[in-house]
């Protein structure tokens, strides 16, 4: 297990904060190619479609209905984890290296149609649309890319370096251009920000504060701005992280 | 209304400035950004502060109480949420109803049903896991409603899954306690844009909000009580917000409006 395994909060633990987004960088055209290549199932309003018991290398795409994705408490009762509409991608991630959500089980709402794919279906696939193996391998070396450079980031570099390269990190996935500088467009509590960078919320707050009286970030409302990328990068790549 | 004798120490409301949405927002953002003072701080001081007010308003013991925890998918409902733990911590028998499904909350709210959940703490969402006649059943029979679905940034109507539980509070009869200020109203008027719930008891955080103190936001909040979640006098002081000091007698004091 890795440091980052281990480091996870209960909430992450108890499966409540996986989204099922498997093939999140394919376009539209590949998903729905994917989803033409394949056998479909029709479904009846509360079938189960998905289990801790099923084999762990389906993937499910969701072409027509809702899908209620829920957890079974210990006393037997069903807590709703999320509600997923046509077009998402259900099923075990670990085919792409991510996690699964522990004891999810997976009901239609309504009447709804569902593609499953197998391994050897995937492999087929992608003999066929090779751009769905490309995005799948990108996909994966990004992931494993940001999993060692997490892992070397944690032994070696100091928090205002570590911190520096996870805004940049984060502002190449999900940065949105705005008059204030780059916008990180996902919400962050500091403790979420500190476990991604190994150090303790207190010591994130006093980096972040150190960043932004330099001029090189800004925050509000558990959102980040990078004011002054280049000096920004500086910090990233600079042996001393500026602190 | 019924007069319960209060055990917390009582303020005019006039006496404190009345806070904007909008100012409320700044207050929060300065309190994590410039203070260091987390939302998972203040949202436990919430929750705490709220099991106690729910403890007075069912008159004095929590053990054996039947309370439903009405939660939005806000931060609101992460004090909710928070205030359920309390409750249970104190001997009520506790059942969280969520608005919308678990991956929907804040994250401060996921947080904190991880750890109801780690409890073995009975957590619904409405409409997919609870029938409403169930729901109703238990929300009548209540000995106390903890309305935490709406906080002082909503606007507008209360619409979809969070519409349809704000609907099914207001139409219980059972004693409600709101977090903040009722589910529904306007923060900044008091208005109703929609349908609303109509508290026994609102306990709003860190200053009254505007709306509670207007006519239609009083005929909702009922017994208003103002509790203290830690935030310092220099915070205020830098939005040129001019405070006495309002927990000096007690962290929840009960506001009197003004005559």
């Amino acid at each position: 297990m890795t440091a980052r395994a281990q480091r996870r909060s209960l909430a992450e633990k108890l499966g409540l904060l996986r989204e099922l987004e498997l093939f999140s960088g394919l376009s539209d055209a590949d998903i729905e190619a994917i989803g033409h290549a394949t056998t479909m199932t029709h479904c009846r309003p509360g079938q189960v479609i998905l289990s801790p018991d099923d084999p762990s290398d389906r993937i499910h795409i969701l072409k027509k209905g809702k899908v209620r994705v829920y957890r079974v408490t210990p006393e037997g009762k069903q807590l709703t984890l999320d509600i997923y509409e046509k077009g998402t991608i259900l099923g075990d991630m670990r085919l792409l290296g991510q996690q699964a959500i522990p004891e999810a089980y997976a009901q239609t709402v309504d009447a709804a149609v569902i593609c499953t794919i197998t391994p050897d279906e995937l492999r087929r696939l992608i003999e066929r649309h090779p751009i769905i193996g490309v995005n799948i391998i990108s996909h994966l070396s990004r992931r494993l890319q940001e999993a060692e450079r997490d892992l070397e980031a944690m032994a070696y570099e100091r928090v205002g370096q570590r911190l520096a390269r996870k805004l940049a990190d984060l502002a190449a996935r999900f940065g949105v251009q705005t008059v204030r500088g780059t916008l990180i467009q996902a919400r962050l509590t500091q403790q979420e920000l500190a476990e991604m960078i190994g150090t303790t919320r207190e010591t994130l707050a006093h980096t972040l504060s150190d960043f932004r009286s330099r001029g090189l970030v800004d925050t509000s409302h558990h959102q980040v701005v990078i004011r002054d990328a280049e000096r920004l990068a500086e910090v990233a790549a600079d042996e001393d992280g500026g602190e | 209304m019924i007069e319960i004798a209060s055990p917390f120490p009582r303020l005019s409301a006039s006496s404190l400035p009345a806070m904007s949405g909008a100012q409320m927002a700044e207050v929060d953002r300065r309190a994590v950004d410039d203070f260091g003072i987390d939302l998972l701080q203040m949202m436990e001081q919430a929750g705490s502060h709220l099991a106690e007010l729910v403890r007075v308003e069912v008159g004095g013991d929590l053990r054996g109480r039947r309370i439903i925890v009405a939660v939005g998918p806000g931060n609101n409902g992460g004090g909710g949420l928070a205030a359920a733990r309390h409750l249970a911590n104190r001997g009520a028998s506790v059942r969280s109803v969520l608005a919308r499904p678990v991956n929907r909350l804040s994250p401060a709210g996921r947080h904190q049903i991880a750890t109801l959940l780690q409890m073995a703490l009975e957590c619904c969402v409405a409409i997919y896991d609870v029938p409403g006649e169930e729901l109703d059943a238990e929300l009548e029979s209540a000995d106390a409603v903890v309305d935490a679905v709406l906080g002082c940034r909503a606007t507008g109507e209360p619409h979809e899954e969070v519409g349809w539980l704000v609907r099914r509070i207001a139409a219980s009869s059972a004693p409600i306690v709101s977090l903040d200020l009722p589910s529904g109203i306007d923060s900044d008027n008091g208005n109703a844009a929609g349908v609303a719930v109509r508290a026994t008891a609102t306990l709003t955080l860190a200053l009254p909000k505007a709306g509670l103190l207007s006519e239609a936001g009083r005929a909702h909040a009922g017994r208003l009580y103002l509790a203290d979640i830690g935030l310092p006098a220099a915070l205020y002081a830098g939005l040129g917000i001019p405070i006495d000091v309002p927990f000096a007698l007690g962290r929840i004091v009960r506001l009197d409006p003004d005559p």
